[in-house]
């Protein structure tokens, strides 16, 4: 395996170290003792060890140590070129360079582990604060390919992309530090599995497709992958490629690729929402000024209609003056037209509300049947010559409805009956409770000549109208469209069908008021 | 439409537009009553403290002064009945006046019948003996003993209900005049009720079956008219 020869090669480096390290020492003992006739030089070995331990770590410090303990008594102790000992005063000597050797050698090893670990958690520290700080001040998308760069760096790796799903299953790449989009059909990569609370992350190897894949065709390379998640979703991925002799990435490195992870996906889910406030912010202000422009509509529309039907009032006022007058007639049809305008331009606007989602319904438990009789009592002068007839029990529960929007569809399914249907003719408002007891439905069907059996799923269309017999259409054509509207917003539904009567039928279903409230 | 000797009404009408106000002008002219007109709130004032009329017509949108403040002036010192001329699209303002002391209102664009008929019994209230909610209120066949808890239609008892009773005094106190949904919950049922408007709905809809089931004719059905949206009158006779 690859890996093995990472250890042995840095195994025999410290060997060599051990062994050069002996030899000098050796050498500076010889010339002490022998020119500078120094009586014991052994302390020299102590340079041999503290100089192992600084380069090479704690155990060729301590392998040193016991090496300058045989050289010494080998070369240096009488007798000579033997390992005997026979003044016991040079057994103290050659423990206490043994002792001294270790310990020294153990503190400086521990001197240089602990300033090789703080010298890379700096490095994780460094390379998470560069990737907030690119996240704080960019756009996410425009952060993550200086961030790909970064964890490169920090973490050693050979190459760094970032594949994000996007809602897909499949992930895009949106930043890369290497060039070229060579991609295999399927990868063996190791997945970083995280864990929640203490226990440590760890890399396990997987092979499983999924994108998107940079091309790992160079055998001395290994995969790793960090999913980016946020709020529970997986929303992405950092991959990297590493060169297999650094074997896993260390804990640091590993830390890093995780904590710019978790970065990125609070990063993505903020700039999310902020795309989804920004969008609700648009639309509300659309809205408004949607709603400003109909009122002003309304209101300049109105005002001439109310003079106009104020100087017809006028007219009428003087012809009762004097009686038989050739004004009463004209003033009534002023009058009753200018009445059909306002009738217009209320639907319309209705129309025009639905459709830019500013009707608002206020929804209240209503009676049904006080509000067909307080619309039926309303529209009386329209309706003289027509034979009403109204059957709704007053023991149907109160339906949930908006009350002006209940006049206002009530209005309409009469206005339309009243002007699909000749003198005399029959018009019938029905109420009943619905078979599961959750709606209540309003028929208003007439006696009049129908329509096609064809144009019944076309009614509620907007400006939607049905010649018969050849005669002109009559209505607007956008009646039926505001009562579909309104009763929609309201959570209700509408229908056509065939009357029994001979006519048409219209039925619009209200949910029923599920509130009970006591009375008394 | 005048009597023989009783002065005819006076009506004060404030309405910025100009034709819509001489149109108006002509047409209650037409219908017998004395009218004065002005185009601003203040002018309107003046007029008011001038003229003391019997009925003032507003138009909530003026150039200078906010409608209810017209209101609230008038109101801090008559009862003279207010009868406002509302846009329709401005519903809110149009409770608002209501709740402030406004009797009445037509929407624009409003026929001259209709606004005749709204002058009418609004007058008719103000002239008879104020309704004070404490002894015997009638309106038509219908009339209700405050101190023994009675009403009758047409003579017939109809059973009501403590607060059925509390809900048809209101409005009978008010007749001719229309009682918003704020108004009805915060008279019967206080403050914290008057944002629960179907509170009204489910009484006003019982007193209505009621008086349904002891009058044959079908007259009554009409006594209590509703303004989706806004509130109940009950309706005078002869309206």
């Amino acid at each position: 395996m690859d890996l093995a020869s990472v250890p042995l090669r840095r195994l025999s480096i410290s060997a060599a170290a051990v062994v050069v390290a002996l030899a000098l020492a050796t050498g500076l003992v010889a010339a002490l003792e022998s020119i500078v006739l120094v009586p014991n030089a052994s302390a020299a070995y102590l340079l041999a060890v503290i100089g192992l331990a600084v380069a090479r770590g704690t155990w060729a410090a301590a392998v040193g140590a016991i090496g300058s303990f045989l050289a010494y008594n080998f070369l240096f102790v009488h007798p000579v070129r033997t390992f005997d000992v026979v003044d016991p005063g040079e057994w103290l000597n050659l423990l206490l360079l043994l002792v001294v050797g270790l310990v020294v050698g153990r503190l400086a090893g521990l001197q240089r582990d602990r300033a090789a670990v703080a010298e890379l958690q700096a490095r994780e520290a460094g390379g998470l604060f560069r990737v907030s700080r690119l996240l704080a001040t960019n756009d996410s998308r425009d952060a993550l390919p200086m961030i790909v760069a970064v964890l490169r760096d920090e973490t050693r790796m050979g190459r760094v992309w970032i594949g994000l799903t996007g809602g897909t299953p499949l992930e895009s790449v949106v930043a890369d530090t290497g060039i070229g989009v060579d991609r295999p059909d399927s990868t063996r990569h190791q997945l970083l599995r995280r864990t929640a609370g203490e226990a440590p992350a760890e890399w396990v190897g997987m092979h499983a497709p999924v994108g998107p894949r940079r091309t790992i065709r160079d055998p001395a390379m290994s995969a790793h992958r960090v999913v980016i998640e946020a709020g529970g979703r997986s929303l992405g991925s950092i991959w990297s490629l590493r060169p297999r002799a650094l074997g896993h990435p260390t804990r640091e490195e590993t830390r890093l690729l995780a904590g710019a992870a978790d970065q990125i996906g609070q990063a993505l889910e903020r700039d999310r929402l902020r795309a989804e406030a920004t969008g609700l912010e648009v639309a509300r202000q659309s809205d408004a000024l949607k709603s400003a422009l109909l009122d002003t509509v309304s209101h300049d529309l109105r005002t001439p209609l109310a003079t106009i039907r104020a100087a017809a009032g006028a007219l009428t006022g003087v012809a009762g003056e004097s009686a038989g007058s050739a004004l009463a007639g004209p003033a009534a049809v002023i009058d009753r037209q200018a009445q059909y305008l306002d009738r217009l331009v209320t639907n319309l606007l209705d129309l025009s509300r639905a459709e830019a989602g500013s009707l608002r319904p206020d929804l209240q438990p209503i009676s049904l049947d006080d509000a067909v009789a307080d619309t039926v009592d309303r529209l009386q002068p329209v309706l003289r010559d027509r034979a009403l007839s109204t059957d709704i029990p007053a023991a149907l529960p109160p339906v949930l409805v908006d009350e002006v929007h209940l006049a206002a569809i009530v209005t309409n399914l009469l206005e339309n009956a009243i002007a699909h249907t000749a003198a005399g003719s029959p018009i019938v408002v029905r109420g009943a409770l619905s078979d599961d007891d959750r709606s209540v439905r309003l028929v208003v069907e007439d006696g009049g000549p129908g329509v096609p059996d064809e144009a019944l799923g076309r009614l509620f269309e907007k400006f939607y109208r049905v010649t018969t017999g050849g005669g002109p259409a009559r209505g607007s054509g956008i009646g039926l469209a505001v009562v579909r509207s309104l009763a929609e917003a309201g959570g209700g539904r509408v229908a056509a069908r065939r009357s029994g009567l001979g006519g048409l039928a219209i039925e619009v279903e209200f949910p029923v008021a599920s509130a009970a409230l006591e009375t008394g | 439409m005048t009597s023989g000797s009783a002065p005819a009404p006076g009506l004060l009408l404030i309405e910025d537009d100009e034709d819509l106000s001489a149109s108006l002008a002509d047409a209650l002219a037409a219908h017998g009553y004395r009218v004065r007109t002005a185009a601003t709130g203040q002018d309107g004032l003046v007029a008011w403290e001038a003229a003391r009329p019997d009925l003032v017509l507003l138009d909530l949108g003026l150039p200078d002064l906010d409608g209810t403040a017209v209101i609230r002036r008038i109101r801090r010192d008559a009862i003279t009945p207010i009868l406002i001329l509302s846009a329709r699209h401005l519903e809110a303002d149009r409770i608002r006046a209501l709740d402030l002391g406004a009797d009445d209102y037509v929407t624009k664009p409003f026929g001259v019948g209709e606004l005749m008929a709204r002058i009418r019994a609004l007058l008719r209230r103000s002239a008879g003996p104020a309704a004070s909610g404490e002894g015997r209120i009638e309106v038509g066949p219908l009339v209700l003993d405050v101190p023994s808890h009675q009403v009758t239609l047409d003579g017939r008892p109809v059973e009501l209900t403590p607060r059925e009773f509390e809900v048809l005094k209101v409005l009978m106190t008010h007749a001719g005049r229309l009682v918003t949904h704020g108004r009805l919950l915060r008279a019967v049922w206080g403050t914290a009720y008057s944002d629960e408007p179907h509170y009204g709905h489910v009484y006003v809809s019982q007193i209505r079956r009621k008086l349904a089931a002891v009058d044959p004719t079908g007259a009554a059905r009409g006594l209590i008219v509703a303004e989706p949206g806004v509130g109940y009158r009950v309706r005078a006779p002869g309206d």
